[in-house]
């Protein structure tokens, strides 16, 4: 059984306006998203669901959070912090290296095996600037070529 | 100087619950159910324990003023959703010492007799948030949380939040509403959340390093706790180094360490002996800067204030010559706008506007016009939003205007910016 499943069963015998339905909402979406990668349009049906919520405030909250990915996404997610520590040290450019490395633009899928390459607000990996996140795991201090490596390997591992 | 922060922290193999109770973990419980809740908050109140959040407002006096006679069921919030550019001392207790947190959290409830509490975890620590997650469950295990913990008859759950991301959700109430489900705007200031909090019952919410200060108050007392600061600081503070500087990191230092120790010995100066210091922010991104003639100024609360600036989360980011500070405080203006939750005119469009000319600026496009501008801006969305996000977000930006209004001069005379060249030498 699935941790949604979990969370379906849980909340099935709970009144409609139960607090724990709508507070379900976001863990639902980020146990979702681990196993599918992003939510399409069923998988936001599905949470509303689950929650008793209408598929219009799941959205809401779907686009409204950095971290719940609307379309589709690589099989790794890469992180790059642009925020000021980061930006000093080079991020900036390190974003650009990225796109011109994958050949799409940031957000972008190139190839069904390209890694999800995103700008982020601070990581608090400012000891590690310029910094990111390679699948939640920190990576740092970067440059071009330790980037071009990550995303390398990236591409070509299962 | 007694490390207290820091004592567990261990990044790369954090302490089981095993380890952690070997090395002094837990005994605070005891200490603590041993005192009635009214004497836990005066000892803390006593102990000048100030919020490292970055308000700075007195832990024991919010404790306090929430009442002992306030309605079940009650809620305790501890923030962990460090978002503010700069800082990162909360990761470092997160991934190295999850029991502490807990341990931390569980005093902390009992004081206020909070039934249930939230630990609201930034998304994108969210392997840390895993690692708590197990801790709990391994606290859960040996009868420390849950129904009658540790056989004081004292119930407490504690929850996990993980969340969706955006900076907006370290905001009390917009945190208040994202645990709820709801979009995390941020509500307004009264009915308080002291008495109108989660699910519109008394909800107290603490930065995860200020909750960690309360066992080590509670085993050694308020005058111990105070004596650890210095230049009238009171105890430690994890201080965050990054920017320009050789070794930028995490350092636990007294409360009133000057900016010039914190900088120069701990993070080994600047990261080119040849540069020289253009300025800092104190205390993370949403603080006005300081400049050298501020180095020997403690780090503590007032003592930043009194210098125009703010102590805010403690997190130190160095500018050094070869930085241009145009550039950074687009960068900084930049993150808020995007990170604006879009509820108000002034805060959701105005700040758009701030980065257009900020940009115009920095790219040798501005005009004569632009600063006066900019600081009428600037004065309408900090004193027209709706919370504290926008007058936080243009701090650095107003003080930038009066502390380096050379540089934007010369951007503009120059229809250039100055310091292209070095920035080239960057990655």
């Amino acid at each position: 059984m699935t941790d949604i499943d979990t969370l379906q069963k849980d909340l099935a015998n709970l009144p409609p306006d139960h607090p724990d339905r709508r507070e379900a909402a976001v863990p639902a979406m980020l146990s979702l998203q681990s196993e599918t990668g992003y939510l399409d349009d069923a998988a936001i049906e599905k949470i509303a669901e689950v929650t008793g919520l209408s598929s219009t405030e799941i959205e809401e909250l779907a686009t409204f959070y950095s971290l719940i990915y609307r379309c589709p996404t690589g099989r790794h997610i890469v992180q790059i912090c642009d925020s000021v520590c980061c930006s000093m040290r080079g991020a900036d450019q390190l974003l650009t290296a990225a796109e011109n490395y994958l050949g799409a633009p940031l957000g972008g899928l190139a190839s069904e095996c390209a890694p999800t390459v995103l700008p982020s607000i601070c990581l608090g990996l400012c000891d590690k600037a310029p910094a990111a996140l390679v699948d939640g795991e920190a990576a740092g201090p970067l440059n071009r070529t330790l980037l071009e490596t990550l995303l390398k390997r990236l591409q070509t591992e299962e | 100087m007694e490390a207290i922060l820091t004592r567990h922290l261990d990044q790369d193999n954090p302490q089981n619950l095993a380890a952690y109770q070997a090395t002094g973990g837990y005994r605070s419980l005891n200490t603590a159910f041993d005192l009635k809740p009214e004497k836990i908050i005066e000892t803390v109140e006593a102990a000048n324990l100030r919020g490292r959040g970055g308000a700075g407002f007195s832990c024991g006096m919010k404790w306090r003023l929430r009442g002992a006679d306030a309605p079940s069921p009650r809620y305790l919030v501890c923030n962990l959703d460090e978002s503010e550019p700069g800082t990162f001392k909360d990761r470092y207790l997160l991934y190295g010492a999850p029991h502490a947190i807990i341990e931390s959290v569980i005093v902390s409830a009992f004081a206020l007799q909070a039934e249930r509490a939230f630990i609201f975890v930034r998304g994108e620590y969210a392997k840390g948030g895993h690692r708590l997650i197990q801790a709990i469950r391994e606290a859960e295990t040996a009868g420390l949380l849950g129904r009658n913990l540790g056989g004081s008859g004292f119930d407490l759950h504690i929850d996990v939040h993980l969340s969706g991301g955006r900076y907006i959700c370290g905001e009390e109430t917009a945190q208040i509403n994202a645990i709820e489900g709801k979009r995390p705007n941020p509500r307004p200031k009264i009915p308080r959340p002291s008495t109108h909090g989660l699910w519109g019952q008394p909800t107290t919410t603490n930065n995860v390093e200020t909750l960690v200060n309360v066992p080590h108050i509670l085993m050694n007392g308020a005058e111990w706790f105070r004596r650890l600061g210095i230049n009238g600081g009171c105890g430690t503070k994890l201080f965050c180094i990054s920017g320009k500087v050789k070794h930028p990191g995490v350092f636990e230092l007294p409360c009133g360490t000057p900016a010039r120790e914190l900088i120069y010995k701990h993070a080994g100066g600047l990261d080119n002996d040849e540069r020289t210091l253009l300025g800092f922010l104190p205390g993370g991104a949403s603080t006005p800067f300081l400049l050298p003639q501020h180095l020997d100024v403690p780090m503590d609360f007032d003592p930043v204030a009194e210098a125009g600036s703010r102590l805010g989360t403690g997190s130190l980011i160095i500018l050094d010559d070869t930085t241009c500070p145009i550039e950074t405080v687009l960068n900084l203006t930049r993150f808020f706008a995007r990170e604006s939750c879009g509820f108000c005119t002034p805060c959701r469009d105005g700040l758009p506007y701030l980065v257009q000319i900020l940009n115009a600026i920095a790219t040798g496009n501005g005009s004569a016009d632009d600063l006066a501008l900019l600081d009428e801006l600037c004065s309408t969305i900090a004193t027209q939003s709706f919370c504290a996000f926008a007058p936080g977000a243009v701090m650095p930006l107003v003080s930038s205007l009066k502390d380096f209004h050379e540089h934007y001069e010369q951007h503009i005379i120059t229809q250039r910016c100055p310091f292209d060249a070095s920035r080239k030498e960057a990655v």
